[in-house]
């Protein structure tokens, strides 16, 4: 990529930035309040000190993992909806695995790790089959998936694994054992190894897609389906793997908050704060970049962190950043173009190449 | 709550098809003229508190019908912009949609009543329930088919004069020319893009009235994502329907049904979580057993998956 390109591949986003943080002004002037003393508490809340800073980066860490599996899949041309569905039980599978697994601390938090993975990722290669296999419309499946997952690990925390000794009202697993957590990063702060494990996932994405043979035949079948199976990619293959690894990291998203933020799965704390949407933002934001879906994932989890801030200390509710981050989404979808998606609506439109 | 089947189940199957009927009858034109609209779910969303908002603060439920659909118009008119002008892809744009309707309804919801997750004002009137005169007396028909909302009655109305819109009607034939081959139509005099346009308006209105009959005419209140994925399944509705009308009414009562069903469980000793799962595990069966080329055909123009 040259320089040129670069530019114009930042500008597009950038100016999307802008153009939300314009809404979110519109939005706050509504409310009756000041903009500039909003924005400037948006900061503070995200990046302000050290504590907020780590607070922002422990927010970006699922966000990062989540939108990393969604990237994976729209690289491949597959619309996996169903991020929120994977994240929840592979989080689900960490923590019982964790917590009833016989062994060493480093043995209960590698399985809980893999687990978390695996389990994500099989979710979403049941998808992934029943497109290959029946033809059943992938992106509508996922969805479905999701709401199936969500009520199913909610079943698990209020029924057979249900946390009795504390409070009865909350539904959630046992505490795990402390020697399976994931390490601090820093003393009294809250970011966690998660962070680099999703830092990690994003620099072997970027070196897969760009330079492994899977990452070629993946971005192949992406760019143009027909050419990569007359090349003879099967498409079952790249299918299953993508969707595999696609709902492993989203799996791997929900294990690292359990493992390292809450070390317990507690019934709706992964799906309230959307983090599994706000990663399918930042992938969308990114145009499915690795290394832009993570920047993407910190820039979404600053603006949330910082409505948190804005939210503490002025009358603008903290239900702002989700009007920003919406609008600027849909700044970025109106031209979002994939060379597949060109193609199709080169297909499609009244012109000449029909 | 000792019988699971008798009549009351078929009469809530009636009252839960509603919303779901009218998105995918929505979606359906969108689909006719091709576009595939994945915002069904937050343009009934918006709906269903533009109506909750025009009913509070104007104190009448025609108004507030009225909110709700010019709101929603609003919406898939930038829905239409983006995705027929700037050939945006429709699946993101709708993704997108879905996006903002969560964000502004939950803004919204926290600016104007001040309250968070959701909004229940127990002077508000829900749309009144109609008895039907003559067909009261029907022993078992009666039951079911009396005593629903206005909107309800309208929402079957609908898929008749749909029906006969698009098979019947020179206006109609000309949206279904859009869809098979916008080429061919353009060359016959047909205005492409203002015969999208007014199809994903029409679906912004029926989409609208589904908001309104899911917060007014099911509940009276308005709590944050009540959707709840029906948009998605009126989107299934809408291709196992292969965008006919009476085939999605059809498919649509079998998801309406599911939702009463999984709603009449709750009182038997099943864990909810298994009952509230059942209508998205039989939307899924359902595709399962029901597919077939014509659909699939439109579904992979849609998307999912490029192939």
């Amino acid at each position: 990529m040259n320089n040129r390109e670069w530019a114009t591949s930042l500008l597009h986003p950038l100016v999307a930035v802008l153009v939300g943080l314009l809404a979110g002004a519109f939005a706050i002037w509504v409310v009756g309040a000041s903009v500039i003393e909003t924005y400037a508490e948006m900061w503070k809340g995200a990046f302000g000190s050290f504590y907020f800073a780590t607070n922002t980066l422990t927010r970006a860490t699922p966000i990062m993992l989540a939108g990393l599996g969604v990237a994976l899949a729209f690289r491949a041309g597959f619309f996996n909806l169903g991020a929120e569905g994977q994240m929840v039980l592979g989080a689900v599978a960490a923590a019982l695995t964790a917590l009833y697994l016989p062994g060493p601390g480093w043995l209960k938090l590698a399985a809980a790790l893999f687990a978390g993975f695996l389990v994500g990722g099989l979710w979403s290669a049941v998808a992934g089959w029943l497109d290959a296999a029946f033809k059943l419309n992938l992106l509508i499946t996922t969805l479905l998936m999701n709401y199936i997952a969500i009520l199913f690990a909610g079943y698990l925390v209020t029924e057979p694994f249900k946390d009795t000794t504390g409070s009865a009202a909350i539904a959630q697993t046992p505490m795990i054992d402390r020697a399976a957590w994931l390490p601090k990063l820093f003393s009294g702060m809250s970011l966690h190894a998660g962070f680099l494990i999703a830092a990690v996932a994003a620099l072997l994405l970027y070196i897969i897609i760009r330079h492994s043979a899977f990452g070629y035949e993946v971005r192949m079948f992406g760019y143009n389906p027909s050419f990569a199976a007359y090349g003879g990619i099967v498409r079952t293959r790249v299918m299953l793997i993508s969707m595999l690894a696609s709902g492993g990291l989203a799996g791997l998203a929900g294990t690292v908050e359990v493992l390292g933020m809450q070390y317990r799965y507690i019934d709706g704390a992964l799906t309230v704060p959307g983090y599994a949407w706000t990663g399918l933002m930042a992938c969308l934001l990114a145009n499915s970049h690795p290394l832009g879906t993570a920047l993407a994932s910190l820039l979404l989890a600053a603006l949330q962190t910082g409505a948190m801030g804005v939210e503490r200390n002025t009358e603008v509710p903290l239900e702002i950043a989700s009007v920003i981050q919406a609008v600027l989404i849909l700044f970025v979808s109106a031209k979002f173009s994939y060379s597949f998606w060109k193609r199709r609506k080169a297909r499609e439109s009244h012109g000449t190449t029909v | 709550m000792e019988q699971l089947f008798d009549i009351s189940l078929l009469n809530s199957t009636v009252r839960m098809v509603t919303p779901i009927l009218l998105a995918a009858l929505g979606g359906a034109l969108c689909a006719r003229v091709g576009l595939f609209n994945v915002g069904l779910e937050g343009l009934v969303l918006i709906g269903a508190f533009a109506a909750i908002v025009g009913n509070h603060f104007t104190g009448s439920l025609l108004l507030a019908i009225l909110l709700a659909v010019l709101c929603v118009v609003l919406f898939s008119l930038l829905f239409a912009y983006m995705a027929i002008n700037l050939k945006a892809n429709e699946i993101v744009v709708g993704i997108a949609l879905n996006f903002l309707a969560v964000g502004l309804t939950t803004f919204a919801l926290r600016t104007i009543f001040e309250v968070k997750g959701a909004f229940y004002d127990k002077n508000m009137d829900g749309l009144p329930s109609l008895t039907l005169p003559l067909i009261d007396q029907i022993p078992v028909v009666g039951p079911i088919v009396s005593g629903h909302s206005p909107l309800v009655y309208f929402t079957f109305l609908l898929v008749v004069l749909m029906h006969i819109y698009l098979f019947k009607t020179v206006s109609g034939f000309r949206l279904l020319a859009t869809g098979e081959n916008p080429i061919a139509a353009q060359s016959m005099g047909v205005k492409v893009r203002r015969v999208q346009y007014l199809a994903v308006v029409l679906c912004g209105v029926f989409c609208g009235l589904a908001g309104a009959q899911l917060s007014l005419g099911q509940v009276t209140m308005f709590a944050e994502g009540m959707t709840a994925g029906r948009g998605f399944i009126a989107l299934v509705a809408m291709m196992l329907g292969q965008s006919n009308p009476s085939g999605v009414m059809a498919a649509s009562l079998l998801f309406g049904f599911m939702d009463a069903l999984s709603i009449r469980l709750q009182g038997f000793s099943i864990p909810t979580h298994f009952t509230l799962m059942l209508p998205y595990v039989m939307t899924i069966v359902a595709m399962f057993l029901f597919r077939d080329k014509s659909y699939l055909q439109l579904a992979q123009r849609g998307g999912g998956s490029d192939r």
